[in-house]
């Protein structure tokens, strides 16, 4: 990791990006080709909505987990459908999807909700309640 | 064990636009992410024995959004992705996603049945089946000599 992802990764945030593409990810043990989804992510009044371009998953075949303040999803495409066609004209290549993101503290990992829609992926991360002042009694005796 | 914990005061969002954009910067990454420079959506165009088959990356459509034509010898293929409606365009935090109109054409190598066309939208990915058109019967064209 490059003193610049350092950087990163020690700053605050209510998501970050994280080192999908270093290290002990799924890309160094399983075959074929591994993309990074794009994505969108915007601020809602009660938290963030990320968006990611899956073509060719289907719910099935899409793991989403929250593992240690990691969240990380991998998306599997289906192969072979085309298997049996002579490629003429090739723009994409078709591969597996991994992207991961660190939560921080203030996402509600309890309410994380997730569904995938004709190739999109759409994940609302819900802000945790602010913890509010709160009075601490103190017993006698 | 601590009672209180003392949370940051600075807002955290325009921290982590900044993270964004320092990653962003270090890879040398377009802001506007895949759409910009490259084309929406990408095609592949492939054949077997009895037709050619086209198979475009759209994700984010609804199966009825997507035209799909073919006008001497192109096939066309066109819609509109639109971001989310509740989503402000001050609010996004991130935008890697294509967005908006967009159109496709691509010059079929052969001889295509049109009548018999089929587009399939599944997960995201359409597929366009194109039957060949039998190949005809060599035809004897005659040249006449002129006066």
């Amino acid at each position: 990791m490059s003193d610049h992802e350092k950087g990163i990764a020690e700053s605050g945030g209510l998501i970050r990006l994280a080192d999908a593409a270093s290290g002990n990810s799924p890309a160094e043990s399983a075959p074929g080709l591994l993309f990074n989804p794009p994505i969108d992510i915007y601020e809602t009044v009660d938290g963030l909505v990320l968006y990611a371009d899956l073509p060719g998953v289907t719910a099935e075949d899409l793991d989403l987990q929250v593992q240690d303040k990691k969240l990380i999803l991998f998306g599997r495409v289906a192969r072979g459908q085309t298997a049996e066609l002579v490629p003429i004209h090739q723009e994409y290549r078709t591969g597996d999807f991994l992207r991961s993101f660190i939560l921080s503290d203030d996402v509600d990992h309890e309410r994380i909700q997730a569904r995938l829609t004709n190739g999109v992926l759409r994940i609302e991360l819900p802000r945790a309640e602010k913890s509010k002042p709160r009075r601490i009694e103190v017993a006698q005796g | 064990m601590p009672v209180f914990r003392w949370r940051e005061t600075r807002s955290l969002l325009p921290d982590l636009e900044r993270e964004f954009e320092r990653l962003l910067e270090g890879v040398g990454f377009h802001v506007a992410g895949r759409g910009s420079g490259r084309s929406f959506p990408l095609l592949n165009l492939l054949e077997d024995a009895d037709s050619y088959v086209v198979t475009a990356e759209l994700p984010g459509h609804e199966a009825k959004e997507i035209e799909v034509t073919i006008v001497s010898g192109y096939l066309s293929i066109r819609g509109n992705r639109r971001p989310p409606a509740e989503a402000e365009e001050e609010s996004f935090r991130r935008r890697e996603r294509f967005h908006g109109p967009w159109q496709r054409r691509i010059q079929l190598p052969d001889r295509i049945l049109e009548e018999q066309l089929r587009a399939d939208y599944v997960a995201g990915i359409l597929r366009v089946t194109l039957p060949k058109a039998p190949s005809g019967q060599p035809r004897q064209i005659a040249v006449n000599e002129g006066p």
